[in-house]
Order: C-alpha cells, then structure tokens, then sequence
C-alpha cells in the first residue's frame, strides 16, 4: 500500500479525524495528506511547526532525562488533539494529525504508528 | 515507613525473589510485559557491591556491557546495536561529561515491551584501577528511576487525593477520583490517575498542588524554576489560540512506558510524569476537565 492510500485507510477507519498528513519535519514540509477537512497549504506549514516545537526543548531534554527521546506527541486544546508521531528509524519522518475530541486516541494512535512502521519498511 | 529502612527492605526483597535464568544465556532481569526495564537495569547495578562485568542483553538487540562497582558505573566496555556510544566507549573512566549520553543509550537500551538479561563476569584489568565512575544513585535521580522500591506486597494506608502530602516512596499511587478541584488543571491531574505517577501545579488557583513521591516532584519544580520561561514560549508555539488552555504529553511510544506532561491552563502550570499508557486517559481527562 503506498503512503497515500495508507493515510486514506487510517482516515477511513476514524472519521473523526480531521487531518492524516506525512511530513518532513527537517525541511519543515508536509509531504502528502488526507482527511475530510479542507485545510489549505497554511494550515499545513502550521501543523509541521507545531510537531517541531513539540519535540523541541525544554520539554525534548526533560524527556531524554526521564525515558530517552520522544517519539510521539499528543497536543489537546479547547476544540482538537493533535498527535504527532516520529518515525524510530528517522526521527524526521513523521505522521502529523489534526482530530476531534471524540476519537479513540488509543487506537487511533496504535493505528498510525502502524502505518508509520509500514512505511519504514516500505510495506 | 522510615525511609532508612527502605534500600535494606529493598536489598531483602530482592534477595528473595527467584533467579530466571533465560535459555540464551544469562539471568532474565525484565520481562516483557515489565512496565519500566529501566528501572531493572539501575537496580542491577545498583545491587552489584563488587566489582563486576554486566552484560545486558535486549531481545531487540541492542547490548551494552558496563562495569560497575561499589554502586558506580566505572566505564561502559562494549555497546552493539545502540547508536551514538562512542563518547562513552572511549572514556577510560565515566565522569559527568558522559553521564547524558550515558543515559540516553541506557534508555535506547531498556525498551518497554521487550525483554532484557544480565550476564555478569569478572571486571577487566582496565576497570581495576578506576576508583571514580558516575554513581548510580546520581543517574537514577536524573532518570527519575526509584531504586529502592518494593512490589506491593503489604500495601499502606494512601492519602486523601485533596491534600498535597505524596504516598511513601514504595506504595501504589492512590486511585483518585475523577474531575474534582477548584482548576482545570487539577481536575485534570487528578481525573488521569495512577498514570500521572508525580505532578505538580505552579501558579493559578491550585498553586502548590502535588502528587507522587517527592523526589520526582523535586524534580519537575527544580526543572520548571529554570526552564519556565522556554517552557511558556514552547507552548505558544503549539498552541492554536493564544492564551487557551493547551496541553501536551510526550512518550518513546505513548502507549507502553513513561512520558511526561505539560498542561497550561489561566496562568497556571501543570508537569507530570506519566507511567504506562497514556493514550487510554488524557483525552477524556481533558475534555472532562474543559466541561
């Protein structure tokens, strides 16, 4: 299944989530995305910022002293979550997703590290 | 408890427990389904009084072998399948220049999920000489690992979830109930659980508020007194609304393992060290909590 079809699947399986996208976190670049929201280009570039400043300091140096290096970021506020998850084998890949609060955040996320994995290993 | 009766205890447990030894070779020292391998790790070297050799060996790979005594990492002699070892590989003694890059392959090391074993030889002739080293209770703290505790066997009386006084080092945390206090950031908090093991509240109107053993909430106030005005900033950078209560949890894998947690909420903060599962809680901690 090729990345675009797997970022499909994942929204298919959760209709509440918003936003599917594969990024290059170090050029700073969304790749390819899916989802039932009609985001522009902007709000893009913003949710590649957002998963670059989750894995940033202070808190990156505070997670590498208590458990090693992050690879995965659940960002809630007053209307969405956000999870960002970095690939294990090049931490600049990375799946970025915009969902309601009404997901099933842990599946939702076993879901996309799933197809993170697959992507890694080009399955 | 008396807290100085705590490592004996803890000395006593674990001579009690059975050896596993593992077919491949070696004792078993954490299982997979062993919530914090780290923690094993540290307390193996902890427990190794004399000079020793340990191997550890990760069923995903990765081994390391790092001669200890006298509760002192001396030197790490071999790592294979870790990344980035050679700062350590090349010191002839550990000293507190590496005690970082010490730490992040023990942590590469110990995953959550897989199992790890311990084969233990004679100390080199390099390491016999070496008086220094990185003392274990040091990267323990820093790794928030608590090396004395005990499994729960004779279970202690737990506090009431409102107060601000934290449970004895070795027992469970208490099950607090969900969603009640004067802050959201409190009912946040305390809605997730024994999966948030330590938190603290700084500012707003549970400033003060505690939860967990009192060396990991040291370390969270000591961490947030420095680095308040980077964290504040690293916030806004994630948010999407200015001022809005945002929060963020970050783990090696959000599902198994520790993690931590920032909350930001009516000039308010909340930092929490997570323990298993975070994915099952938060979202539903937070949305009660915004209610």
């Amino acid at each position: 299944m090729g990345l675009v079809e797997n970022l499909a699947a994942a929204c298919k399986e959760f209709p509440q989530a918003r936003v599917v996208a594969f990024a290059d976190l170090s050029s700073s670049m969304i790749l390819a995305s899916q989802g039932r929201a009609s985001v522009t280009q902007e709000h893009l570039n913003q949710l590649c910022r957002q998963a670059r400043a989750s894995f940033d300091d202070p808190l990156f140096s505070l997670s590498v002293e208590a458990f090693g290096e992050p690879n995965g970021a659940v960002v809630m506020d007053h209307d969405s979550v956000r999870v960002f998850l970095r690939s294990e084998n090049d931490p600049a890949d990375a799946i970025c997703c915009i969902c309601d609060h009404g997901i099933d955040l842990a599946a939702f996320v076993a879901r996309v590290r799933k197809t993170l994995d697959q992507l890694d290993a080009g399955t | 408890m008396n807290k100085a009766l705590l490592p004996i205890l803890a000395r006593l447990h674990s001579l009690q427990s059975p050896a596993i030894i593992d077919p491949a070779g070696g004792r078993l020292i954490a299982a997979a389904m062993d919530p914090s391998p780290i923690t094993a790790v540290m307390r193996e070297i902890n427990e190794t009084m004399l000079g020793r050799s340990l191997t550890f060996h990760s069923d995903a790979g990765p081994n390391m072998t790092l001669e200890v005594a006298g509760r002192r990492v001396l030197r790490m002699a071999a790592a294979e399948g870790l990344a980035r070892a050679d700062t350590c590989l090349s010191a002839p003694a550990l000293e507190d220049g590496q005690k970082d890059d010490l730490i992040r392959l023990l942590h590469a090391l110990a995953i959550p999920g897989r199992t790890l074993r311990v084969v233990s030889t004679p100390i080199s002739n390099e390491a016999e000489g070496v008086s220094v080293g990185l003392p274990v209770a040091l990267l323990a703290d820093l790794m928030l690992v608590e090396l004395n505790g005990i499994e729960a066997e004779t279970p202690e009386p737990e506090p009431e979830p409102e107060t601000t006084e934290e449970p004895a080092a070795d027992t469970p945390a208490p099950v607090l109930q969900a969603a009640t206090g004067a802050s959201l950031l409190g009912r946040f908090a305390r809605a997730n659980g024994q999966v948030l093991m330590a938190w603290m509240i700084a500012g707003g109107e549970e400033d003060g508020a505690t939860y967990g053993p009192e060396e990991m909430v040291s370390h969270l106030l000591g961490f947030l007194e420095i680095e308040g005005e980077a964290l504040s900033q690293q916030l806004d950078l994630i948010s999407t609304v200015p001022g809005a209560p945002v929060c963020i949890a970050l783990g090696a894998n959000l599902a198994v393992g520790n993690g931590i947690l920032c909350a930001r909420a009516s000039n308010g903060f909340l930092l929490a060290l997570i323990d298993g599962d975070s994915t099952q809680t938060i979202l539903r901690a937070w949305t009660a909590a915004l209610a």
